[in-house]
């Protein structure tokens, strides 16, 4: 079925968010796409990379968002117009690129999406990367829904090209994760091939050069800030009044529907900012003089009201200025929190509180934590991580966690995630925790991950002498992001064959003596070999590493089910399970649950047929019904 | 797009990941769209694949921004009993429930959850109008437990809350649209059974 951005020039299409940016992108004949996936960004590659090869273009996973971003500056100063999208955080790993950018400037367009997520639904934080533009001199564009967000994509193209510049898009998760009609334009033919025309004055950024690209900077940055008045996207509207109402990217749909519930869409002024990064100073001072009283709604920091309020004071315009006074600073907005502040500042009674119904709980509401799916190989390694440490006797074991399917460690009952800090972050804490504590350190990554931050953290400990296990837990794709291919699938994002770049190729390769690779659907094994792996570390005093191989189960069980290949079964035998809960509450796989008697049964819709339960079930009442097959088997590796 | 003056339609789908939510929310947006009439929707998850609480937003007609109001759904579509009752805070006097006769268990050990008794005398002592339906049985019946989802939207359709914008035909079309002819057989045969259920 033909992917719907790809539906003919005219017609209205449902699309993400991320979809519209994507078709922005080729609607302004972006040539080169690049990204590390990173939720909420990742569909804007993925996209991409399903049309790749109907349109003609280059869309890669990269390893890291670091080198996505160096990719695509690459294309540009070749003067194809090229995209990189990431995710917010995902900024700090390319920052140290981004700022020379600016300095040097492109010669085809070079537009960076970055994915912010207000009330971190899947991040470690929620930095708000409009900052990014202030920092870089950079331009930050955002806007309010799908279709807008297609034809700031656009506009993003044509400024970065004009000013020979890089140019930010600030998406955020509603944006990327929306859904609303986009109406589709005519595609350009789109340049794949350019031409590196050197230039050592521009593109070579020694001190002496830099010096003088600093200079430049700054006059380019004059020049923008005057064209950022004429962006169409900016809107504003006087009906008359003496309050203004700022706003900028999806506060603006926030205003203009808390408006409507309060009845006020046309007895306020608004301005709607879209160039949030630079204002457009005039068109501000223009609105402010026209009122006696503002309010800016913006998401996260205050970086439009302060630009209001330094506007306000630089031309002496004597006006009253609100912003996170009224409006939260953390978390994400809606219309609930935008009609309180409107409210306020109208003083008016808000609407929306008064309209409850009677809700009786008489228990709270159980919480629902995310969870690792039936058959994850993850919670396999993780119980054998536990019984392991138990055979050991080791009561206290430092678990250096990372970003992946596997941060779910971290619940109950596992608990092996002790630090989760950032991509990479697991060996690179263990590098210090190593050498200050006396517990076994154990630094665990997933294989994308490995890739994307964590090889110079393993280098850096074989040549520190530091004692730690590393493990790898590699189930052949980058699994939480939704399935996107990296360096070890011998796939790339397009579909074609590569070379498989294998972690312990690399492991070996770097100089680590003690490496094994396991399948952690062999429990007792399994538990061996960690137990074997901790006692090297703690003997020879050097890092070890684990790899840990057993691909996706989710991924498995979509890929047996499209090919017909059936699971294995197994079923308890109620003779034999003596009600222990070890399968339900130690393993606490959703595809098993206690019956009224706490004997197990096991859900065969649920099911994907891993055997790990099988395996620990001390009474051996967990039986086959259905062997795996030779070709579910290797289905399951994935080599 | 065609304007409806002050016209809005909010309905919003609760969950578990992995019970087909999303795809819900693209279903009834497309339509919309396809009547030409401007639909946002929305998603809220965390970070995994699976398990989670999942609630997707899904706004019709004059709306700006994609996220529902507390208290401004004209219906609840629960597919899990626990996930509707978290949710209630959408709900005002007038909003319509159309829920699926299931819980799911959180995967927590030891976890005690409230039983299903329990949850439906909460949603009935809210006073408000509701429909339960066994989904699972209906989705079997037309083929696959995985068409609980379209199960439930067929019985939304039958409320009449949608009646100005789209019909069970325009629902069936989009179906099609979206999906494979063997899978949208299966699926328009859930949510026909949805709908006389």
């Amino acid at each position: 079925m033909l992917h719907p951005i790809l539906s003919p020039p005219g017609s209205t299409v449902l699309l993400m968010g991320n979809e519209a940016i994507a078709r922005g992108s080729i609607e302004a004949g972006v040539g080169f796409a690049s990204a590390y996936p990173g939720t909420p960004s990742t569909e804007i590659i993925e996209t991409l990379s399903k049309i790749a090869n109907h349109i003609g273009i280059h869309v890669e996973w990269s390893t890291n968002e670091k080198v996505a971003f160096e990719a695509a500056y690459g294309a540009a100063i070749s003067g194809v117009r090229s995209l990189v999208a990431m995710k917010h955080v995902g900024m700090n790993v390319a920052a140290d690129a981004l700022m020379s950018s600016a300095y040097t400037g492109v010669e085809g367009g070079f537009v960076i999406v970055t994915a912010d997520d207000p009330n971190m639904w899947s991040s470690q934080n929620e930095q708000d990367n409009r900052y990014y533009g202030l920092h870089a001199y950079i331009p930050v564009l955002e806007a309010y829904d799908p279709m807008e967000a297609k034809e700031i994509v656009k506009y993003a193209f044509q400024l970065s090209e004009k000013y020979k510049h890089p140019v930010i898009i600030r998406s955020t998760t509603r944006l990327s994760h929306s859904r609303g009609p986009v109406k589709l334009e005519e595609t350009p033919k789109i340049k794949i091939k350019g031409k590196f025309k050197k230039n050592f004055e521009k593109y070579v950024i020694i001190p002496s050069n830099a010096r003088r690209l600093r200079g430049k900077l700054i006059e380019k940055w004059r020049k923008i800030r005057e064209e950022v008045n004429e962006t169409p996207f900016n809107k504003y509207v006087n009906n008359g009044s003496n309050i203004l109402i700022i706003a900028s990217g999806m506060a603006y749909g926030y205003v203009m529907d808390s408006l409507k519930i309060l009845n006020y869409r046309d007895k306020v002024n608004i301005l709607k900012i879209s160039t949030t990064v630079p204002i457009p100073e005039k068109l501000v001072e223009k609105a402010l003089r026209e009122v006696e009283k503002v309010l800016v709604v913006e998401e996260l920091e205050p970086i439009v009201e302060n630009e209001v309020k330094r506007i306000a004071f630089e031309r002496e315009i004597n006006v009253e200025i609100k912003g996170k006074e009224h409006i939260p600073l953390k978390y994400e907005l809606n219309v609930d929190k935008v009609v309180e502040g409107i409210s306020k500042l109208l003083k008016i009674r808000n609407p929306l509180i008064e309209e409850t119904i009677k809700i009786e709980y008489e228990d709270t509401v159980p919480i629902r934590p995310p969870t690792l799916c039936p058959g994850c190989p993850h919670r396999a390694i993780f119980l054998e991580l536990k019984w392991a440490a138990k055979r050991m006797g080791l009561k206290e074991i430092i678990h250096c966690g990372d970003i992946g399917c596997y941060s779910l460690g971290a619940y109950q009952p596992f608990q092996t995630q002790d630090i989760i800090l950032e991509m990479g972050g697991s060996i690179g804490v263990a590098n210090g925790l190593a050498h200050t504590v006396n517990e076994p350190i154990i630094s665990i990554m997933g294989d994308s991950t490995f890739y994307h931050a964590c090889i110079p953290g393993i280098i850096n400990a074989l040549y520190n002498n530091t004692p730690l296990l590393v493990m790898v837990l590699d189930n052949r794709i980058t699994a939480m992001t939704g399935h996107q291919p990296h360096p070890g699938t011998g796939i790339t994002a397009t579909g074609k064959k590569t070379r498989i770049i294998d972690v312990e190729g690399i492991a070996k390769g770097i100089g680590i003596r003690y490496v094994k690779t396991l399948d952690p659907f062999k429990v007792n094994e399994t538990i061996e070999e960690i137990i074997k792996a901790l006692k090297y570390v703690k003997e020879k005093r050097e890092t070890a590493v684990l790899i840990v191989k057993r691909a996706c189960a989710l991924m498995i069980s979509s890929i047996a089910r499209r090919r017909g290949i059936k699971a294995p079964k197994y079923q308890v035998n109620y003779e034999k399970c003596r009600a222990c809960g070890i399968c339900y509450n130690q393993l606490n796989c959703p595809a098993i649950s206690s019956i009224e008697n706490g004997k197990a049964t096991i859900d065969e819709y649920l099911c994907v047929g891993c055997s790990v339960c099988a395996q620990i079930c001390p009474f051996n009442a967990i039986e086959t019904l259905r062997k795996p097959s030779d070709e579910w088997e290797q289905l399951w590796r994935r080599d | 797009m065609e304007e409806r003056l002050n016209m809005e339609k909010n309905i919003i789908l609760v969950g578990v990941g992995g019970q087909g939510l999303i795809t819900l929310g693209r279903i009834l947006g497309t339509t919309a769209i396809n009547k030409g009439i401007k639909a946002l929707t929305a998603e809220t998850h965390g970070m995994a694949q699976r398990g989670g609480s999942v609630t997707v937003h899904v706004r019709i007609g004059d709306v700006e921004s994609p996220l529902i109001p507390m208290r401004r759904a004209d219906a609840i579509l629960g597919l899990e009993l626990i996930e509707t009752v978290r949710n209630l805070t959408y709900a005002n006097k007038k909003t319509i429930l159309i829920l699926n006769n299931r819980v799911i268990k959180p995967q927590i050990p030891k976890i005690k959850i409230p039983e299903t008794e329990k949850l439906i005398k909460i949603i009935k002592e809210t006073g408000l109008q509701f429909k339960l339906i066994d989904a699972l049985k209906l989705a079997i019946e037309a083929g696959s437990e995985i068409t609980q989802n379209v199960v439930m939207l067929g019985a939304l359709i039958k409320t009449n809350i949608l009646k100005d914008i789209m019909n069970l035909k325009d629902v069936e079309e989009t179906i099609k649209m979206m999906f494979p002819h063997r899978i949208a057989e299966i699926n328009i045969k859930a949510l026909k059974l949805g709908f006389e259920a």
